[in-house]
């Protein structure tokens, strides 16, 4: 079995995350970058499948992304997975999801696969969008937010919980499929050293856009960011007054929904 | 030769040739171990042997050595007694008096007799020891042990009786004189009457004696009594650098598929060798913070399990067609994973070891196989080596958030000054935890005001990766102290200060295996050092009862002792008691070895535990030197229920004493 | 390109709230474009349905209700809505940012080739086109998007953001559509819908966690934190003091040595918010702290703090979001 699992390098979540000066984006000035969190769960679930099914299955991680990004892939492979595909272009700095997608295809399509796994979204953009303009592309069915993952004897057909509001959503999905991961289907593995040493060893294939004969990256620009704001201040803590109990606790409900709006 | 001598001639050789048979075997299954240098520093190695196997010093610090001493000193001087007649039975005219003069001979009969009497006390003293007092250190949940003890004292004791009974009728028919052998005449008025075919007792006696001196050697290295023959060269082999150091791994090879020690045979030598050491007297199983609080570890229990695991194996691993052979796993047939993850690396049981076992050692290294091979560990340890790898420090912090308890105090950053005396080490509770933050700030005033020239290094200080190297985390240590010493490189000073013992046994320890070898001094010498030299106040407090706490990695395992007492005691108002358990005897807070981030399930907590026995004290406050011990005693206190006690650390301590006493003045 | 189409989501037979905030989005749009508001509800009893949003000034609304769309599939939706935005030209499609919403929007954006905006908290219309308000970086920054060239703008709206929509003038027109699903389409099936055991979320999952520490006399006043918790959907978490303390498992202990938990609201009641605590919760996205101690570490950390018995406090507050919710 061919197993995918698609990586992406995040900035950690630890990371101070500013403006940069040119209000661009990011200053990535000491922030320390990451395996993306829920790819994480990706790749244990992809390891985990491995196992199961046994015979001379695979597991490939494909990523894209800048250069540094081979340390991430370096991690993965450490935690056991055979293969990495790099594919690093300068093109694909700004990259919208469609575009990701059509180049991951390309590149998943030239590998071969049955089975794909990805974290239910990036921790940077938090978008969510890519695993679905894959399947798209590849035409193949999706399964996104799982917490639960169980495949049938004959390899065929896979048994999913997914994570809904305040329900779990059993789902069941024929191979080849695209499955994004959440926290809680579980746990990653912490990569031995005999795995880091053989890591090394890995073969970690480059790809640019010319050798991907994608069209995809010429795509015309579809969406353009045209702010970055911070987040106001929100500096010390609103200490709630009141005169009793009551008082208190119906201003703080008010300032949950109104100002705070998590409820 | 008489009838006599030929028969013991046969008997003496066959039993030495089983004997040396034996050994031998020992000591080729010593060498299936790796290899290990031990055998530098020749001198000292003889002087360990002069204080610590002559002189007993190890097994006198406890009352209970006292008889260890006389049976040792007496075993010796009646095996020499036994020697005199074995040989003489083979060569009649043989005698110490002949051979050594009337003086010598005189000497070791006066000898022999006197301890061999103390040892017949010291073995009553022993069993009553052992059935009615019924001590921790003799606990075991194998019963054999104790009936082994109890065999082997009974023998000796026999022995004993019967060397008496044979100088006895010596005495009696003219042979051995009387005067030097003062038990011996003993038992000759009490046998003279008494016996009616002397020649034929006699021989009864030295034959049951013989055979059972016999029998003794032969069974020496099937039981506990292997001590008799592994303690001294383990004496001798013993590690005679600082107490907390650990071996360095080396990584180099990038085709090994295992690291850490999972069977017998991945041991070194010397750490087999301990286990032909061990007494089995139970001296760490009565100090270990994780035994005396019901976990599964007994350091005494381990190596005795380990012995056991040797000497079941030992055919096995000396046989040489045996291919099929494979060891078996040491965890979790031998040593258990609660057992392996239970150790806080205090150093209590090889501070207590008569024959220098290096348990901890042993823990580690088990450990290092489960992490490093095996990446398996308990599932709340693996976000700490991910924060480590990632940010740096042991919590889920940013790194970039290193400093930021410093950003109001304009402390001198070492990137701005470059050279400077005192490198102030803050360590990643001084970093990050709200109470650390507290020491670190103190120190810092306290830094300030004694006009010390400092620099802290701000973001670029990381973890400093003593608790992953005690965790077993080799690999993740290793990286940690390179990218430190790459940034301390960078700056020239003469001094690193460190709030917390840890990183301070680290930079004397562990820096130095990575080349980095630089003088490191923790707090509470440095701010006595300030206070003696009239830098800082020694400051007054209103009246303050008072203990302290020494954080192992402080007292036990680099000798700081005196100078945190020196400096508390110096506070004006401060009464400062002692802790039945203190300085290199201090019980530890339970957050080393890297417990600070496991759950403790087991048991009685240890901090629990501790806090208890300060409490007994009726103090005011608690005086800790180290981060951990503090949070460790603030949470126990918690636990407990008491909301009066207070921990502090001594520099918050003699901060605010330097305060008070000048608002005295004013 | 001028209008704009809504998705009403069906969930247990029910219509999300959120398809008012969507009209309320939609509003902003057509304003500047001039265009009318569509709506397509999809699933059993879409028609029945279709009267709650009647009287919000939608033009038209889309009802499709066949056997192959009984359940919730992503391919056999995104067929229904994929036809619907051809046929009809629509230049913006709005979605609840829910777990259907996530799924089914970027699926259709990919289809129908256009552009997605994930997750937004608001929108402006300027310059003749919709800007986006959207978090990133785990809510760290916001940023503002733009779509580029004339193409259907996807929008995925996170629910309680905007207002819900007031009613306006206009008769609603239901029309019944055909899904135009055949079977073979569906290669991936909801099947079943399990609601979460014990009602409770995990809390690494909880997007609300209610928290209690030493302040907690025993396991049964655990009680006053459940009924919050269930009453928001959330999770109910403890300290490690009460854990060890035996009041309650070790599963819901938040810290170094528990979980790590991210929720969007985490409160702590009686807890005085310890490094290893903290370690555990500090991510979370808004903290409340209840506590006695004025002194307590974990104000410092907490965005809202109630001084005070959480006692006293939590019942009033579970009384208080009982009215509000």
């Amino acid at each position: 079995m061919k197993i995918i699992v698609l990586l992406k390098r995040v900035p950690d979540t630890e990371a101070k995350i500013l403006i940069n000066s040119k209000g661009s984006g990011i200053n990535e000035e000491g922030v320390k970058f990451i395996i993306n969190t829920y790819d994480e769960y990706a790749i244990e679930e992809g390891l985990k499948l491995k196992e199961t099914v046994g015979g001379d299955s695979t597991v490939t991680v494909v990523c894209m992304g800048v250069e540094e990004s081979t340390e991430i892939i370096r991690t993965a492979l450490a935690m056991g997975v055979d293969k990495g595909i790099h594919i690093c272009d300068a093109a694909l700095e700004k990259a919208t999801p469609a575009v990701i997608a059509t180049v991951l295809a390309k590149a998943i399509e030239d590998n071969g696969f049955d089975i794909i796994f990805c974290g239910k979204q990036g921790i940077d953009y938090d978008m969510a969008q890519t695993q679905a303009f894959l399947a798209e592309k590849l035409d193949i069915p999706q399964v996104n937010v799982i917490a639960e993952f169980k495949i049938s004897e004959d390899n065929k057909k896979v048994f999913l919980l997914r994570r809904i509001e305040g329900a779990d959503e059993k789902v069941e999905a024929d191979l080849p499929v695209i499955i994004s991961c959440a926290k809680g289907l579980n746990e990653p593995r912490y990569a031995s050293l005999p795995g880091i040493m053989k890591a090394k060893k890995k073969e970690i294939k480059k790809l640019t856009l010319a050798d991907l004969d994608s069209s995809g990256a010429s795509e015309e620009k579809k969406s353009t960011i045209i702010n970055w704001l911070p987040l106001p201040k929100s500096g010390e803590c609103k200490i709630i007054e009141g005169e009793e109990p009551g008082e208190k606790a119906v201003e703080l409900a008010r300032l949950l929904r109104e100002e705070a709006k998590v409820l | 030769m008489t009838t006599e001598g030929i028969i013991i001639l046969i008997a003496l050789s066959a039993v030495l040739f089983a004997f040396v048979f034996i050994v031998y075997r020992l000591v080729k299954a010593l060498r299936m171990g790796k290899s290990e240098d031990r055998f530098n520093n020749f001198g000292q190695r003889v002087k360990s042997i002069l204080v610590y196997v002559v002189g007993q010093a190890r097994v006198l610090s406890q009352p209970a050595g006292i008889g260890h001493f006389f049976i040792f000193w007496g075993f010796i001087f009646i095996s020499l007694g036994t020697g005199e007649h074995i040989l003489n039975m083979l060569i009649p005219s043989f005698s110490y008096e002949a051979f050594f003069g009337t003086g010598v001979a005189v000497t070791i009969s006066f000898c022999q007799d006197i301890l061999a009497f103390l040892v017949l006390g010291a073995i009553v003293v022993s069993l009553f020891r052992r059935f009615f007092l019924k001590p921790v250190r003799l606990e075991s949940d194998d019963p054999k042990a104790g009936r082994e003890a109890v065999f082997i004292l009974g023998l000796i004791f026999v022995l004993i009786l019967l060397m008496y009974g044979i100088k006895g009728i010596g005495i009696i028919q003219g042979k051995v004189d009387g005067s030097s052998a003062p038990v011996s005449n003993i038992a000759a008025n009490l046998l003279r009457n008494n016996l009616i075919r002397i020649n034929v007792v006699e021989s009864v006696f030295v034959w049951v004696h013989h055979s059972l001196i016999f029998f003794f050697l032969l069974y020496i290295p099937f039981s506990k009594h292997i001590h008799i023959l592994g303690a001294i060269p383990n004496i001798f082999f013993r590690n005679l650098g600082l107490p907390g150091t650990l071996t360095s791994m080396d990584f180099e090879d990038e085709t090994a598929d295992k690291f850490g020690i999972s069977v017998l045979t991945d041991f070194s030598w010397k750490q087999l060798l301990d286990l032909y050491a061990c007494t089995e007297c139970g001296r760490c199983q009565a100090v270990c913070p994780a035994y005396l609080t019901d976990k599964p570890l007994s350091p005494y229990r381990m190596i005795h399990n380990l012995r056991g695991h040797f000497m079941d194996e030992m055919g096995s691993l000396l046989s040489d067609n045996d291919k099929e052979y494979t060891e078996k796993p040491i965890v979790p047939e031998v040593v258990s994973k609660d057992e392996l993850w239970a150790c806080t690396t205090c150093g209590a049981c090889v501070q207590e070891c008569p024959t220098f076992i290096e348990h901890v050692q042993k823990i580690v290294d088990l450990r290092r196989y489960f992490v490093l091979t095996e990446a398996s560990f308990p599932p709340e340890v693996q976000p700490v080596f991910k924060n480590m790898e990632i940010n740096y420090n042991p919590w889920s912090f940013g790194y970039a958030d290193r400093a930021n308890w410093a950003a109001d105090l304009d402390i001198p950053l070492a990137s701005d000054k470059k050279s400077f005396d005192i490198l102030f080490w803050i360590g990643c509770a001084g970093s990050f935890d709200d109470r650390g933050k507290v020491i670190a700030k103190s120190v810092v005033k306290l830094l300030e005001r004694a006009g010390v020239d400092f620099a802290i290094l701000g973001t670029e200080e990381k973890c400093c990766g003593e608790t992953a190297r005690r965790m077993g985390n080799e690999y993740l240590a290793q990286t940690l102290i390179e990218l430190n010493i790459e940034v301390l490189k960078g700056y020239e000073f003469n001094r690193i200060l460190t709030i917390c013992p840890h990183g301070f046994n680290s930079f004397r320890v562990d820096y130095p295996q990575a080349g980095y070898s630089k003088p490191v001094v923790h707090h509470s010498e440095f701010l006595l050092e300030l206070v003696k030299a009239g830098k800082l106040p020694s400051g007054s407090t209103g009246n303050l009862k008072g203990v302290y706490h020494d954080a192992c990695y402080l007292g036990r395992y680099n000798d700081i002792i005196s100078e945190p007492r020196e400096l508390v005691s110096g506070i004006d108002g401060v009464d400062l008691i002692e802790l039945d358990r203190h300085g290199k005897r201090s019980f530890c807070c339970g957050a080393g070895g890297g417990r600070m981030w496991m759950e403790e399930t087991i048991g009685e907590k240890i901090n629990e535990t501790r806090v208890n026995e300060i409490l007994e004290k009726n103090v005011d406050q608690i005086f800790t030197a180290c981060p951990f011990c503090m949070t460790m005693f603030e949470d126990g206190l918690k636990a407990c229920g008491n909301e009066n006690v207070k921990v502090k650390d001594i520099a918050e301590l003699l901060l605010e004493a330097s305060k008070e006493s000048e608002k005295g003045k004013g | 390109m001028n209008d704009i189409l809504i998705f009403g989501e069906i969930r247990n037979g029910e219509l999300k709230r959120v398809i008012k905030e969507l009209v309320t989005a939609g509003r902003i749009v057509t304003e500047g474009t001039g265009g009318s508001i569509d709506a397509v509800l999809i699933g059993k009893g879409a028609s029945d349905l279709s009267k709650n949003i009647a009287g919000l000034g939608i033009r038209k609304t889309f009802c499709v209700d066949d056997n192959l769309v009984e359940k919730y599939s992503t391919e056999g939706y995104a067929k229904v809505l994929s036809d619907l935005i051809t046929d009809s030209g629509y230049g913006y499609i709005f979605f609840g940012a829910t777990a259907m919403g996530r799924d089914l929007s970027p699926r259709v954006a990919a289809r129908v080739d256009g552009v997605m905006f994930s997750d937004c908290v608001d929108l402006r219309f300027q310059d003749g086109r919709c800007i986006a308000k959207r978090p990133v970086y785990s809510g760290k920054l916001f940023v503002e998007i733009a779509p580029v060239g004339k193409i259907p703008v996807f929008i995925t709206l996170r629910p309680n953001n905007l207002p819900p929509a007031d009613s306006a003038a206009g008769e609603t027109e239901t029309e019944m559509r055909p899904s135009g699903v055949m079977e073979d389409m569906i290669r991936a099936l909801a099947t079943e819908i399990i609601p979460m055991a014990g009602g409770r979320p995990d809390i690494t999952e909880a997007e609300v966690i209610i928290a209690g520490g030493r302040a907690m006399k025993d396991s049964e006043s655990f009680e006053i934190l459940g009924e919050l918790a269930d009453l928001l959907g959330g999770a109910v978490g403890a300290s490690r003091a009460v854990v060890d303390a035996g009041y309650v498992p070790q599963s819901i202990q938040v810290g170094q040595t528990g979980k790590i938990v991210n929720p969007k609201l985490y409160i702590a009641c009686g807890i005085s918010g310890a490094i290893q605590h903290l370690a555990g919760m500090r991510t979370s996205k808004v903290i409340v702290a209840i506590n006695k101690d004025s002194n307590a570490p974990i104000f410092e950390r907490a965005h809202y703090g109630i001084v005070g018995d959480l006692f006293e406090v939590v019942p009033a507050l579970t009384e208080e979001i009982r009215k509000l919710l």
